[in-house]
């Protein structure tokens, strides 16, 4: 630097008349700049995020809804639970039990599909970018979905017919989650259940 | 400096009949700077002498390329915040959430420390 200009504002005009007639340039001053709004994207992004602007399955409760007469083992059903447009699948494994989750993939929802033929007892498959979901307990098991699929609590009554009872969150257990919609619902009779108050707390 | 007499042909004379063009480069040109070329705008003040064209500062330069590498790094750390924030949320762990907001805001300042705190480096 050569001689000091006498007042700063007279000093940020010189050096922006220098910036205007020099070539032009992305100097590593903007560079700065240019990261440091990237970075208050980011803030505001989290910051959404955390308050919830998300759509997250299973959010809200519902009445438990009768998806299906009977089920025969390796038979899958689709529906909407709780909501209409919350998509999920149950099915019905080899032994009898019947499990059920969000159809929509955790990576970039996709619609997840039951590939009987696949894995050991079939697999929850993604075809979007091969993502693969264990039947038994919705963990991921290849490819790049980030969380398990949230669970739909299914039971079987005496008759046969098939329920979705509640919704547990991705890698909560469905006790919790069950909690979770009873107390949404009715406080009191989710203390009679005896969920503790730790179990469902949202 | 003179031309010796006879070096060239007679009836020539160098520069042109128009003393227009005949001024420096730099009058006809105001444009072509002294950094032109050198995709260096680090260089306000060059001149004759040693040192022309090159860094002016370069302490200082060196000090900016760490404050860029610093901030880089830094937001991509927020990134890595964001997407263990997206997944805390789904599961539920709204506290989780929340932390990690925190911690993005606090990158964030850390950038605009890195961009603010010496405004004349360029
Ligand atoms: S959307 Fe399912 S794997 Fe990408």
């Amino acid at each position: 630097m050569t001689t000091e200009p006498s007042a700063p504002d007279e000093e940020e005009r010189a050096a922006l008349r220098d910036r205007i007639s020099a070539d032009s340039l992305t100097t590593r001053r903007d560079y700065l700049r240019i990261v440091a709004t990237v970075s208050g994207g980011l803030v505001v992004g989290s910051t959404v995020v955390a308050a919830g602007v998300l759509s997250r399955h299973g959010d809200g409760s519902a009445p438990p809804l009768k998806v299906a007469d009977a089920l025969t083992p390796g038979q899958a059903v689709a529906f909407g639970y709780p909501g209409e447009d919350d998509r999920a699948l149950a099915v019905k494994l080899a032994d009898g039990t019947v499990v059920g989750y969000s159809a929509i993939c955790t990576h970039l929802a996709c619609g997840v599909l039951w590939q009987q033929d696949r894995g050991t007892e079939g697999e929850l498959h993604c075809p979007c970018h091969e993502g693969v979901f264990d039947v038994r307990t919705g963990e991921v098991t290849a490819g790049p979905p980030p969380r398990p699929l949230p669970k739909v609590i299914m039971v079987e009554d005496a008759q046969g017919a098939v329920w979705a009872i509640g919704t547990a969150r991705s890698g909560e257990s469905e006790r919790s989650g069950l909690c979770r919609g009873l107390r949404a619902s009715d406080p009191a009779l989710a203390g009679a259940a005896g969920c503790r108050a730790d179990e469902g707390a949202s | 400096m003179s031309v010796p007499e006879g070096h060239y042909p007679e009836n020539y004379h160098p520069g042109s009949d128009q003393p227009d063009l005949n001024r420096p480069v730099h009058e006809r040109y105001p444009q072509i700077r002294a950094t032109s070329g050198y995709a260096d705008p680090r260089v306000t003040r060059t001149g004759p002498g040693p040192g022309a064209g090159t860094d002016q500062q370069p302490e200082r330069s060196a000090a900016l390329s760490a404050r860029v590498a610093l901030a880089v790094t830094v937001v991509i750390g927020q990134l890595w915040a964001l997407t263990v924030a997206t997944d805390a949320w789904m599961k539920g762990s709204t506290d989780t959430a929340w932390w990690c907001t925190g911690f993005s805001v606090a990158s964030f300042l850390v950038v605009v420390l890195a961009w603010r705190i010496s405004r004349q480096d360029r």
